[in-house]
């Protein structure tokens, strides 16, 4: 029996945390904090040929064709959720990153007017939610998908975008490359971390700004069912934890909300008071995912590669 | 081969054997973090059910499920650990093999603190030893025990394979040397096992007193639930051992409990069980020896009694 040293995949080194060397962050903040403040759209029907993504949960269950029920709930969040979602960010001055799909860029004009305004980071989230990325696609169709999805933004904003989450967090085993051959500069899928790291690409220069994947309000509350009160005190405790694990090098918060869920009206209450939390503490660099991957690559940390340790 | 229904006898908590645990304790603590590795792209074949516990499975590479799982390696181990040392806990690890030669560091963090090694498969992705044939599941437990002697110079005690185990795993692992087999949850003590040679105990895992739970979509508790289930259930253990031994087992892993708002419960469940006086804290392979040394033999013949009486009580019934 024998296995090699390292990783079983090329695009991220083994890098256990604390071998790693301190990571600065501006001014001396402990903690960078990205919000993913997500726009997808779910449509009626995808075409047959595209990977529905499992992962739908709707407020009872999914149902047959036509879903009026999940369809209008997760519209919702784009005519009513997000602008109360606004509201409570710009009590707070901070501001999102906004991953936003190919079909929200293309048919929701004014969303993203309202995130330009507010000089919200758009970045890449596919097509629609009901069109992922998978192995199951040929690299012809990847490249088209993930061509699409930037070109969509591109035309909708004026600007590439530069960040990057597919639906649901899923690639297949071409995606990192593609997007970094594409010119995106980060990517949030992989949620292995609390460090941003680089990714081994054959061209181009991409980063991961990993996510917490685990406190985003879709996993960690609507799908599992969690309590609302539960699932804010845990994204609490997680910011007061790496607040003060940051202490000797710094960390990255990164995490999901939607509109449609964090933005009902019985739930925007508990998102004024997780952002209140976090806006409130000196040390903390609120940042969108550009200003965080501009100022990492720069850092020691991001060239850093850990020396093989002699093996036994 | 022995049924699969004969491999543990019918023992009933009540007029059974009791046990006293070294300097009185009264229940032996033994932590288990599953320290694995979820393969990018598991080889096509291999075939085991993806462990999503109830979250959706994509086509791999699965991010949301095995990528996510390397969280543990990276970050959640490291904080895991400095959590174990202060409360100097020496862990029994449920080990993939593969992480000991892919992450040294990992491997060396644990053979530094004299931890124990119980073998968890190659890979958490990896169906093995279920699907394999008999000759091939002994070249699998006789090349994890080497590998394990090998990588980290300890002699490998146990297997906790769970839903990978083969209806004639426990006579393989006990043929080969191997003393404690944690796949069974039907106790709270050490229980012997029949094998054709040898001697193997069941050392009691966790089905729910198990941070992994905290992750899966249908069971809506977390962290603070997690504390208050071991308390609980480690104060009730506490209570009954003062008569007859018990053993409390808190499975862990470090894509679980490492994330940053769960590390402080877990702090609570060991500053929680290590401050009480009568407390073994100890590995499953110090378990499995001291119950093979003390009290199998007396539990072996204790079951036959039971067996020939129950045997005669429903001869008597039919008459």
């Amino acid at each position: 029996m024998k296995f090699n040293y390292g990783m079983d995949q090329k695009y991220w080194d083994w890098s256990p945390i604390v071998k790693r060397p301190p990571l600065q962050w501006p001014d001396g903040a402990r903690l960078a904090v990205c919000l993913l403040v997500d726009l997808g759209h779910y449509e009626w029907q995808p075409p047959e040929s595209a990977f529905d993504p499992p992962t739908h949960t709707p407020p009872h269950s999914q149902n047959p064709y036509p879903d009026y029920v999940t369809v209008t709930f997760r519209e919702y969040g784009h005519r009513v959720g997000i602008f109360r979602m606004m509201d409570v960010f710009d009590k707070y001055k901070v501001s999102a990153t906004v991953p936003m799909d190919a079909h929200t860029a293309q048919h929701y004009r004014i969303l993203v007017e309202e995130c330009q305004k507010r000089e919200w980071e758009i970045i890449g989230h596919g097509i629609t939610q009901r069109q992922a990325i998978s192995s199951l696609m040929s690299e012809a169709e990847e490249r088209r998908y993930i061509a699409h999805s930037i070109d969509a933004l591109t035309a909708a904003t004026g600007n590439a975008p530069l960040g990057w989450l597919g639906p649901e967090h899923s690639q297949s085993t071409r995606t990192p490359a593609i997007l970094a051959e594409m010119g995106l500069r980060y990517c949030c899928d992989l949620p292995n971390d609390e460090q941003p790291y680089r990714i081994n690409t054959p061209t181009g220069e991409l980063y991961a700004l990993p996510c917490m994947i685990e406190i985003g309000d879709t996993m960690g509350h609507y799908n599992r069912k969690l309590p609302l009160k539960r699932w804010v005190q845990m994204v609490k405790e997680t910011f007061d934890v790496m607040y003060e694990d940051a202490e000797e090098s710094g960390l990255l918060l990164a995490f999901r909300l939607h509109p449609w869920c964090v933005g009902q009206p019985y739930r925007a209450k508990y998102l004024d008071e997780i952002i209140a939390h976090m806006a409130g503490r000196p040390d903390v660099w609120i940042a969108s995912g550009s200003q965080i991957v501009d100022w990492y690559a720069k850092q020691p940390h991001a060239s850093f590669k850990l020396r093989p340790s002699a093996g036994r | 081969m022995i049924p699969l229904n004969d491999r543990i006898d019918y023992l009933p908590f009540n007029n059974r054997p009791k046990i006293k645990w070294p300097n009185d304790a009264r229940v032996a603590f033994w932590v288990i973090p599953n320290v694995e590795h979820y393969e990018y792209m598991p080889a096509a074949g291999t075939g085991r059910q993806k462990v999503a516990h109830g979250n959706p499975v994509f086509p791999d590479p699965d991010i949301a499920v095995n990528v996510r799982r390397d969280y543990g390696s990276r970050v959640g181990f490291w904080r895991m650990l400095k959590v174990m040392d202060r409360y100097n806990i020496r862990c029994t690890v449920n080990i993939n093999l593969a992480v000991l030669e892919h992450f040294p560091e990992e491997r060396e963090a644990m053979v530094q603190r004299n931890w124990d090694f119980c073998c968890h498969g190659k890979y958490n992705t990896r169906a093995e030893p279920k699907g394999l044939t008999v000759d091939e599941q002994r070249a699998f437990v006789a090349d994890s025990i080497a590998f394990v002697k090998r990588t980290t110079g300890k002699q490998l005690k146990g297997f906790n394979v769970l839903s990978r185990a083969t209806e004639q795993l426990p006579d393989i692992l006990a043929e080969q040397g191997i003393i404690y087999h944690a796949d069974y949850f039907h106790d709270d003590q050490p229980t012997p096992i029949r094998v054709r040679k040898g001697k193997l105990v069941s050392i009691p895992y966790g089905a729910e007193i198990n941070d992994s739970v905290m992750t899966q979509r249908n069971r809506p508790w977390e962290a603070d639930t997690f504390y208050e289930m071991a308390k609980d259930a480690f104060d009730r253990l506490y209570e009954e051992g003062a008569d007859n031994g018990m053993v409390l087992c808190l499975p862990l892993h470090p894509w679980c409990s490492g994330y940053p708002y769960r590390i402080k419960y877990l702090e609570r469940i060991l500053d929680y069980v290590m401050s009480h006086s009568y407390v073994w804290q100890t590995t499953a392979d110090d378990i499995a020896d001291y119950y093979i040394g003390n009290y199998f033999d007396q539990v072996v013949n204790h079951m036959a009694e039971l067996r020939k009486s129950q045997h005669q009580r429903s001869n008597s019934a039919r008459r």
